[in-house]
C-alpha cells in the first residue's frame, strides 16, 4: 500500500518488526570505502536531512540495504527520483523522492550572485560544490539543500507505516554517493539542470558530441586518395622519416589516474568496487605498453627485471 | 642464364599493411614473373571481391604472403576466412599498376600519365593480435631477412603501435561502450584519451600516413579509400590500444554463467577477447549513457582545441618584486599560439576571434580547466574570486612552491606550464650537492700503481664551485625563502635540502675507496648517501692525472711502435695504439670503433706485438682473437705482413686441435685466430688457456647479451679485453651494455640496473640527462674516429687502397679443387691454341668459384652463406651504409653483377643499380645522374661491370670502391677506381680489392705486387700472359693452398 507524505508530516515513530529482505542480484553497490555514504561535505549535507528524522533502526537498516545492493535502480529527473528497492516481498518496492524545486525568481536572485565570481562555475565544472555556496543561498533567504520540513516528499510501496522507511533511506543514501560524483545533481533536483545552470552562469555548454563514450559514427569525414606516386607510397610528408612518438614514456606511479580523476561510477552495481577493478588492469597493461616502446626490430629486449 | 636471373629476382617481396574498419589487412608486392601479362588469369583460391577487376601484375600471391608471415612470426595461423581477395586502388599508368619501389621494376613510372585504378589484390585480414605481432616484427627494420622488405605502410603502422604502447604505458585511456557494427550489439572497449602533446602527435602521424595505408577496398560504406586519414588512423590506434590493454590480463571467469548486473557484464567484457555484450538493449543503451556521463569531464577536455597553460613570470625589479602566474589558452594544433585568459572572458577582439573554433566554448572550458587546476593548486582557487580571473601574484616562497611542486602536478594533469629557463634547464641549476674528495699520492713513478689501489675518500657539501662550511650551511638554514638570488642567478635552496645537507655533514667521515670505484664516481656513476645531488669528484695526486688522461683521451704516454712491427702507423693510428696501451696499462678494456678503413687491424697488431716483445720469452702468453669467419684470412695475412715475427695459429675447421693438444699448441703462439661460432662451441677449449688478451673483431656480434657468444666472451679470462667495431654502437643504447660488460664487468651495473637507469629513460623518455651520463661513463672506453674528422683527414691520403683477404667456404674449396684436378688431367695433352684456351677457361672457372658457387654452377641456387667474398662484401657495405656512404662495386662478370644486385637488394631492402654492357645509353645516364644526386633517397650502391663502367663515367658521389674480382691488370683497375677518385671528389676514397686467400687470386696478386714496376710491360693489358707460363708454373699458380679454408 502506497503512502505519500511530505517529510515532517509525522508517522515516523511507529514500530515495525524488521523483516529479512530477499537477496537482490545486480543491485547498486555502495562505492564508499569507509562505511559512510557521501564523503563530500555537500553529500553529507544531503544525508543530514534524512538523519535528522527519528526513524530509529530504519536508518541502519537502510544503510545495510544500500550496502548490500538491495536498491535495484535509481532514475533521476528534474525534482524527482524514482527507485526500485528489493525488500522481503518478491516484487521490488517502488520509491519516489520528490524535492521541492525553486521558483524562477528565486533562481534569478541566486544566480545573479553566483555569476560574480568565476569560482562557482569553475568548481562545479571540476566536480566540486563550492564551499561558499550555502551562505550565498541563505543571504537570498533560500536553501540549496532541503532542510525545511516540507522540502521533501517521499513515498514507498512497502507496508511500513513509517515514512521515510528503510527502503527510502537506502535509496537516499545511494543518492548521497552520486552527489559526491556529480555536484550538479542537487541543482537538477532543485529544478535547474546542468546545461541551463551553466548557460545562466555565462558559460554555455558544449553540444553533446559523444554519447556513451562512443565515437560519433554518423558522418565519417571523407578524404579521397591521391594518385601522386610519392605521397601514395611514402606519405604526405615524404622524405621526412617517420619519427618515434615524442615525450617521456613513464609508467605513472599512481595507477588508473584517469578513472580516479573521474570519480566513482554513477550507481555502480558491479560485484567488486569500480576503481579497484580497473586499477588491476591499468597496472598490468603499463609494462606491456612500455615493451612496445622499447621494442627494437622484432626482439623485445630481454633485459631481465630484478 | 636470364631465366635463372628471373627466379632470383622474383624472390623479392615488399610487405604492406592497409587499414579497414580498424583492422589491418596485409598484402604484398613482388616483381612480375616473365609470364606477368598472363597472371590476370592466374589461379585464385578465393573469388575476387569485385569480379572483372584484373589482378595487379605486382600482386603477391596469397599462399606466398601467408608463408612469408608464418616464416617470420612463430605460431602464426590463419583461418580460411582471413584469406580474402580485395580491391586495391593503386597508381596506374598505361602499363598497369605501379610498384611501390624500383626494387621490383625499374623505370616503371616513366611512361604516361598516372591515375588511380582498381586492381584485385590477395590479402590477409589480421586479427588485432596478429597485427600486433606483425607490427612488432616491423619496428625499426627494413627487411625480414633476404628478399622480404618491410614496406613504408607496414613501417608506418609499426610506428603507430609504438605510439599505442606509449599511451598504454602512460595509462592514457578509459573504458567505454560502443554500439556494435550491426546495431543490435554493444561492445566494451578501451579507448585512448589524447590530451595535449599526444593529440598533436596523433594528428601529425595521421597527416604523414602513406595513402597506400587506406588503399584497400571491399566496397562497403566505411571504406578507408573514401575516409579521412585521421579517422582511419584513429580506428587503428584505438584497436591497438584496446588490444594491448584487454590482453594484459587473463579474461575473467564467467562464474555463475550470467551476470548479476550490467556493470559486471561490462567489466567482464572489458577483459574478454571480443568485448561483446548482449542482452537487454535498453539496459545496455542506458549503460552506454552512464559511461558517457561518467567520462564527460575528460571527454570534453580531450576534445578541446585549446588547453590551459600557466606561465610563471619573474619579478621585473630585483628587490622585493612580485612573481606572477598568467593564465593562457594554448592551441593544440599550434603550440606557439597563446591567448591570454582575458581575451576569453571578454569574448571580443582579435585575440578572442582566434578562439572561435567549431563547438568550442572558451569560457566554459576555461572555467572547467581552472576548476580542475584549482584542486591541484589552492592559490589558483583563491584567484577565482573575480569574474574574469587572468592570473595571480605570488612571493618568492610561493614561486618556489609553484616551481618545485605545483608545476609538476599541473603538467601531469594535462595543463601546460611555462617556467623560467634557468629553472627548466636541467643540470645547469645551482643547488646544494655532495662532492666526493679523493686524495692520492703524487704520481712519482708509475710502476706499481693500479686502479685496485685503496685511496682516502671523504664527502663535502658544495654549492656550485664553492665548498660550504658547517657555519655557512647553518646560516642558510635560517633563511626563510627557498629562492635566493645569488650573483644575478636564482638559486633553489629548499629547507629539506639544507636539512639533508646538515644531516649528511654529521654522518660523513673519512673513509676509503678503490681507485676504480673513484673513477666510476668521477664519471657520474655515484650516488651520494641521502637525498643530496652529486657534484662530482675532486681528485688530487695521481688519480687526478689519470682522470684527466682517461676522460680526455689525451695526455697519456705516446708509445713508440714496437721494434718487430713492420709498418708505419699514421699519426692518428699511433694515438690509437698508445690509447690501447694506456687502457691496458690500467687494466681497462677498450673498444676501438674507428670508421671502416682507418686501420683498426694495424693498431691492434701493433699492440699485440708490443706486449709480445716486451716480455721475457717464458712469460709470453697468447692472445685470442675472435672474428667473423669471413675475415679470419685477412687477419692472418695482415699479421704476416705487419708482425711477421708473431707466430699465428688459426683455430678452425674439422682438423682443428682439441683437448690438451689445443692448450699446448696455443701456448706456442702469439695470436690464435678463431670465429664467433667456435667461441661458443670450443669454449671449454679456450677456457683452459691463460690468455694474455681477448680481442673481438666486429664486436657488434655480441650486442645481444643473451647469446651464447656474448656469454662465452664475458666468461673467458684474459689479461686484457678489446672490442673492435666499425658500426656506431652508441646508436642503440640497448646494445651498449653487452659490449661494455664484456670489456669492463660491472661498469654499467647489472642488466636490470642498466635498463632502469639508462635504457628506459633514454629509449622511452629521451632523457638527455641520462644519455649524457651514459655517454660520459662509456666515452673513456670507446675511441671512435671518423674519416671525416679534420685531424684524421689530414693524416689520410686521398686514396686509401687496401686488400681484403677473404676465405673460401668449404663448398668453394671443394669446387675449386675439382676444377684444378680436371684441368691438370687435360693440360698434359693440350697444345698450342687448345692449351691457351684451356688455361683461360680454367682461369675464368676458378675466378667464378672464388666469387660464388652459384655463379660457377649457373644453377640459380640459394645465394647466402656460400661465398666468403660475398659475406665480407655484405658486412662492409652494411657498415658503409650505416655511415651514409656510397659505394661502387666492380665485377668483370655480368652474371655476378646480377647476382650481387639481387642479393644486396634483398639484404638491405634498398635499390641497387647495375650498369652493364647491355644497359642502353639513356638508362646509363639516368643511373649516373641518380647516383650523383644529393637527394637522401638516391640509391647508395652501384654495381658496374668493369668493361662497361670502367671508363668515362663520373661517379664522385662514391667514397668506396670495391673490386669484387680482379682483372690482372692494375691499369684497368685503376681506371675503374678513378670513376670515383677524380676531380670533384671532396672526400677520401677507400679502395677495397677482394682476394681469396690460398687461391690463384692471391698468387697473381703477389706477382703483380712483386713486379709492380714492370707490371705494365710484362703483364700487358690482358690476361693472355698467363698462358705463357709453363705447366709446372701453372700448376703452382692454380693450386689450392691449405690456408684457403683456414685462412
Amino acid at each position: 500500500m502506497a503512502r505519500k507524505s511530505w517529510w515532517g508530516g509525522g508517522g515516523g515513530g511507529q514500530y515495525f518488526p524488521p523483516s529479512r529482505p530477499r537477496k537482490a542480484e545486480g543491485g547498486i553497490k555502495s562505492q564508499s570505502k569507509r562505511g559512510g555514504f557521501g564523503e563530500s561535505w555537500w553529500a553529507k549535507r544531503w544525508l543530514k536531512v534524512l538523519e535528522s528524522f527519528d526513524i530509529g533502526a530504519r536508518l541502519a537498516r537502510g544503510r545495510s540495504y544500500a550496502k548490500n545492493g538491495q536498491v535495484l535502480s535509481i532514475a533521476i529527473e528534474k525534482g524527482t527520483v524514482k527507485a526500485k528497492v528489493q525488500g522481503s516481498r518478491p516484487k521490488p518496492y517502488d520509491i519516489t523522492i520528490e524535492v521541492k524545486t525553486l521558483s524562477e525568481s528565486d533562481w534569478a536572485k541566486v544566480l545573479d550572485v553566483l555569476g560574480r565570481q568565476a569560482i562557482f562555475a569553475a568548481k562545479l565544472l571540476a566536480g566540486e560544490m563550492p564551499q561558499d555556496i550555502e551562505p550565498l543561498f541563505q543571504e537570498a533567504g533560500l536553501s540549496l539543500f532541503p532542510t525545511k520540513l516540507g522540502d521533501l516528499m517521499t513515498k514507498c510501496s512497502c507496508p511500513d507505516w513509517s515514512n521515510p522507511c528503510k527502503h527510502i533511506a537506502a535509496a537516499y543514501y545511494l543518492l548521497g554517493e552520486e552527489f559526491d560524483r556529480d555536484p550538479f545533481l542537487i541543482f537538477s533536483l532543485r529544478g535547474l539542470g546542468r546545461d541551463a545552470l551553466m548557460a545562466r552562469l555565462g558559460a554555455a555548454s558544449p553540444k553533446r558530441e559523444r554519447a556513451g563514450g562512443s565515437p560519433a559514427k554518423s558522418s565519417r569525414p571523407r578524404e579521397p586518395l591521391n594518385a601522386e606516386v610519392k605521397s601514395f607510397w611514402g606519405g604526405d610528408e615524404a622524405g621526412e622519416n617517420i619519427e618515434e612518438p615524442r615525450g617521456v614514456v613513464e609508467i605513472p606511479k599512481a595507477s588508473a589516474a584517469l578513472p580516479r580523476r573521474l570519480g566513482g561510477f554513477p550507481f555502480w552495481r558491479g560485484d567488486s568496487p569500480f576503481v579497484d577493478t580497473l586499477s588491476v588492469v591499468y597496472t598490468a597493461a603499463s609494462p606491456r605498453g612500455l615493451d612496445m616502446v622499447l621494442e627494437q626490430g622484432g626482439r623485445v629486449d630481454q633485459l631481465g627485471e630484478e | 642464364m636470364s631465366h635463372r636471373v628471373w627466379e632470383v629476382y622474383r624472390a623479392m617481396i615488399i610487405l604492406h599493411a592497409s587499414a579497414s574498419g580498424g583492422r589491418l589487412v596485409l598484402w604484398g608486392e613482388t616483381a612480375p614473373g616473365p609470364a606477368g601479362k598472363t597472371a590476370r588469369k592466374g589461379t585464385r583460391r578465393v573469388k575476387p571481391a569485385a569480379a572483372g577487376v584484373p589482378r595487379s601484375r605486382f600482386a603477391l600471391e596469397g599462399d606466398r604472403l601467408a608463408e612469408t608471415v608464418a616464416g617470420e612470426i612463430s605460431g602464426f595461423a590463419l583461418s580460411k576466412e582471413q584469406r580474402q581477395s580485395w580491391v586495391a586502388w593503386l597508381p596506374t599508368n598505361v602499363d598497369g599498376a605501379l610498384p611501390s619501389s624500383p626494387l621490383l621494376i625499374e623505370g616503371a613510372e616513366d611512361r604516361g600519365a598516372v591515375e588511380l585504378a582498381p586492381w584485385e589484390m590477395p590479402a590477409l585480414v589480421l586479427t588485432t593480435e596478429q597485427a600486433v605481432a606483425v607490427l612488432v616484427a616491423g619496428i625499426d627494420r627494413t627487411t625480414w631477412g633476404p628478399g622480404v622488405i618491410v614496406g613504408r605502410t607496414l613501417a608506418f603502422w609499426a610506428n603507430v603501435l609504438r605510439f599505442a604502447g606509449a599511451l598504454v604505458a602512460r595509462q592514457q585511456y578509459l573504458p567505454g561502450v560502443v554500439a556494435g557494427g550491426d546495431g543490435a550489439m554493444f561492445r566494451a572497449i578501451w579507448e585512448p584519451v589524447l590530451t595535449g602533446a599526444e593529440r598533436l602527435e596523433a594528428e601529425r602521424q595521421a597527416r604523414s600516413m602513406p595513402h597506400a595505408c587506406r588503399a584497400l577496398d571491399r566496397g562497403s560504406a566505411t571504406d578507408s579509400t573514401q575516409t579521412a586519414a585521421s579517422t582511419v588512423f584513429a580506428e587503428v590506434l584505438g584497436a591497438l590500444v584496446d588490444h594491448l590493454v584487454r590482453t594484459a590480463l587473463k579474461p575473467l571467469g564467467k562464474g555463475k554463467g550470467r551476470f548479476t548486473s550490467v556493470h559486471d557484464q561490462w567489466v567482464h567484457a572489458l577483459r574478454a577477447a571480443d568485448g561483446r555484450m548482449t542482452g537487454d538493449q535498453a539496459e545496455l543503451a542506458r549503460l552506454a549513457e552512464q559511461v558517457g556521463q561518467w567520462r564527460r569531464p575528460l571527454d570534453a577536455a580531450a576534445s578541446a582545441p585549446f588547453r590551459l597553460c600557466l606561465r610563471l613570470e619573474e619579478p621585473t625589479d630585483d628587490v622585493e618584486g612580485r612573481w606572477r602566474i598568467v593564465y593562457l589558452l594554448q592551441a593544440i594544433d599550434d603550440l606557439s599560439l597563446l591567448v591570454p585568459a582575458e581575451a576569453a572572458w571578454k569574448g571580443k577582439g582579435p585575440e578572442a576571434a582566434v578562439l572561435e573554433r567549431d563547438g568550442f566554448r572558451p569560457r566554459e572550458y576555461l572555467l572547467s580547466a581552472l576548476g580542475q587546476a584549482a584542486t591541484l593548486c589552492p592559490r589558483i582557487e583563491a584567484s577565482l574570486k573575480s569574474v574574469a580571473p587572468a592570473g595571480y601574484d605570488l612571493d618568492a616562497a610561493g614561486a618556489y612552491e609553484f616551481l618545485s611542486e605545483k608545476a609538476g602536478a599541473l603538467e601531469q594533469g594535462g595543463f601546460g606550464v611555462f617556467l623560467p629557463a634557468w629553472w627548466s634547464r636541467k643540470g645547469t641549476k645551482l643547488r646544494l650537492a655532495a662532492r666526493a674528495v679523493v686524495s692520492s699520492p703524487k704520481m712519482t713513478s708509475k710502476a706499481g700503481l693500479s686502479l685496485e689501489e685503496i685511496l682516502k675518500f671523504r664527502w663535502e657539501v658544495a654549492l656550485g664551485d664553492q665548498t660550504l662550511t658547517l657555519t655557512e650551511l647553518k646560516a642558510l638554514a635560517k633563511l626563510k625563502t627557498s629562492l635566493v638570488k645569488v650573483r644575478g642567478q636564482w638559486v633553489e635552496l629548499n629547507p629539506e635540502e639544507i636539512q639533508a645537507a646538515l644531516a649528511f655533514w654529521k654522518a660523513k667521515g673519512e673513509t676509503s675507496i678503490t681507485a676504480r670505484e673513484a673513477v666510476r664516481m668521477a664519471l657520474g656513476a655515484a650516488k651520494p648517501p641521502g637525498s643530496l645531488d652529486f657534484a662530482g669528484v675532486q681528485a688530487s695526486g695521481w688519480l687526478a692525472d689519470f682522470l684527466g688522461q682517461f676522460e680526455g683521451a689525451s695526455g697519456f704516454e705516446a708509445l713508440e711502435p714496437p721494434t718487430g712491427f713492420r709498418g708505419v702507423l699514421r699519426p692518428y693510428q699511433s694515438r690509437g695504439f698508445s690509447w690501447l696501451g694506456f687502457l691496458r696499462r690500467w687494466g681497462m678494456g677498450a673498444c676501438l670503433a674507428d670508421d671502416m678503413g682507418l686501420g683498426k687491424t694495424i693498431q691492434t697488431l701493433a699492440l699485440i706485438q708490443r706486449e709480445w716483445e716486451s716480455r721475457p720469452v717464458r712469460q709470453r702468453r697468447p692472445t685470442l682473437l675472435i672474428c667473423p669467419m669471413s675475415v679470419v684470412g685477412n687477419w692472418h695475412k695482415e699479421a704476416g705482413k705487419f708482425t711477421p715475427e708473431l707466430p699465428v695459429m688459426v683455430h678452425h675447421g674439422l682438423e682443428r686441435a682439441r683437448g690438451a693438444e689445443f692448450k699446448k699448441r696455443a701456448g706456442k703462439h702469439a695470436l690464435v685466430l678463431s670465429s664467433y661460432a667456435l667461441l661458443h662451441r670450443d669454449f671449454e677449449l679456450f677456457k683452459q688457456v691463460n690468455w694474455d688478451a681477448l680481442i673481438l673483431d666486429e664486436a657488434q656480434n655480441i650486442k645481444n647479451p643473451q647469446t651464447k657468444q656474448a656469454q662465452a666472451a664475458r666468461a673467458l679470462k684474459a689479461g686484457h679485453r678489446i672490442a673492435l667495431t666499425g658500426t656506431p654502437v652508441e646508436n642503440h643504447v640497448g646494445d651498449l651494455w653487452s659490449i661494455i660488460e664484456y670489456l669492463n664487468p660491472g661498469w654499467l651495473g647489472t642488466q636490470a640496473e642498466f635498463k632502469r637507469t639508462f635504457h628506459v629513460p633514454i629509449q622511452a623518455g629521451r632523457d638527455p640527462e641520462a644519455a649524457r651520463q651514459l655517454q660520459r661513463l662509456t666515452a673513456p672506453f670507446v675511441l671512435r674516429r671518423l674519416k671525416t674528422d679534420k685531424t684524421i683527414i689530414a693524416d689520410l691520403p686521398e686514396k686509401l687502397e687496401a686488400k681484403m683477404f677473404c676465405t673460401l667456404t668449404k663448398e668453394q674449396a671443394s669446387l675449386y679443387a675439382a676444377v684444378v684436378e680436371e684441368t691438370a688431367a687435360r693440360m698434359e695433352d693440350a697444345e698450342g691454341i687448345q692449351r691457351k684456351g684451356l688455361v683461360l677457361a680454367t682461369l675464368v672457372k676458378l675466378k667464378q668459384v672464388c666469387n660464388h658457387p652459384a655463379q660457377f654452377l649457373g644453377d640459380n641456387s640459394a645465394v647466402a652463406g656460400r661465398s666468403g667474398k660475398l659475406a665480407r662484401l655484405t658486412e662492409m657495405l652494411d657498415e658503409a651504409l650505416s655511415a651514409n656512404d656510397r659505394a661502387l662495386v666492380f665485377t668483370q662478370f655480368s652474371e655476378m653483377g646480377t647476382l650481387l644486385k639481387n642479393h644486396l637488394q634483398e639484404t638491405f631492402g634498398r635499390e641497387v643499380m647495375f650498369l652493364h654492357g647491355g644497359t642502353p645509353k639513356a638508362q646509363r645516364d639516368r643511373m649516373v645522374e641518380r647516383f650523383q644526386s644529393k637527394s637522401s633517397d638516391a640509391p647508395p650502391l652501384f654495381i658496374l661491370s668493369l668493361k662497361a663502367g670502367g671508363t668515362g663515367l663520373n661517379l664522385t658521389a662514391a667514397n668506396h670502391v670495391f673490386h669484387f674480382d680482379r682483372w690482372w691488370n692494375p691499369a684497368v683497375e685503376n681506371q675503374a677506381t678513378d670513376r670515383a677518385f677524380r676531380i670533384g671528389q671532396t672526400r677520401r676514397v677507400q679502395v677495397h680489392k677482394f682476394v681469396c686467400v690460398g687461391t690463384l687470386e692471391e698468387k697473381i696478386d703477389a706477382m703483380i705486387e712483386h713486379k709492380k714496376e714492370i707490371a705494365g710491360s710484362v703483364v700487358g693489358s690482358g690476361e693472355a700472359w698467363l698462358t705463357k707460363l709453363s705447366n709446372a708454373e701453372l700448376k703452382d699458380l692454380f693450386a689450392l693452398r691449405e690456408e684457403a679454408l683456414a685462412g
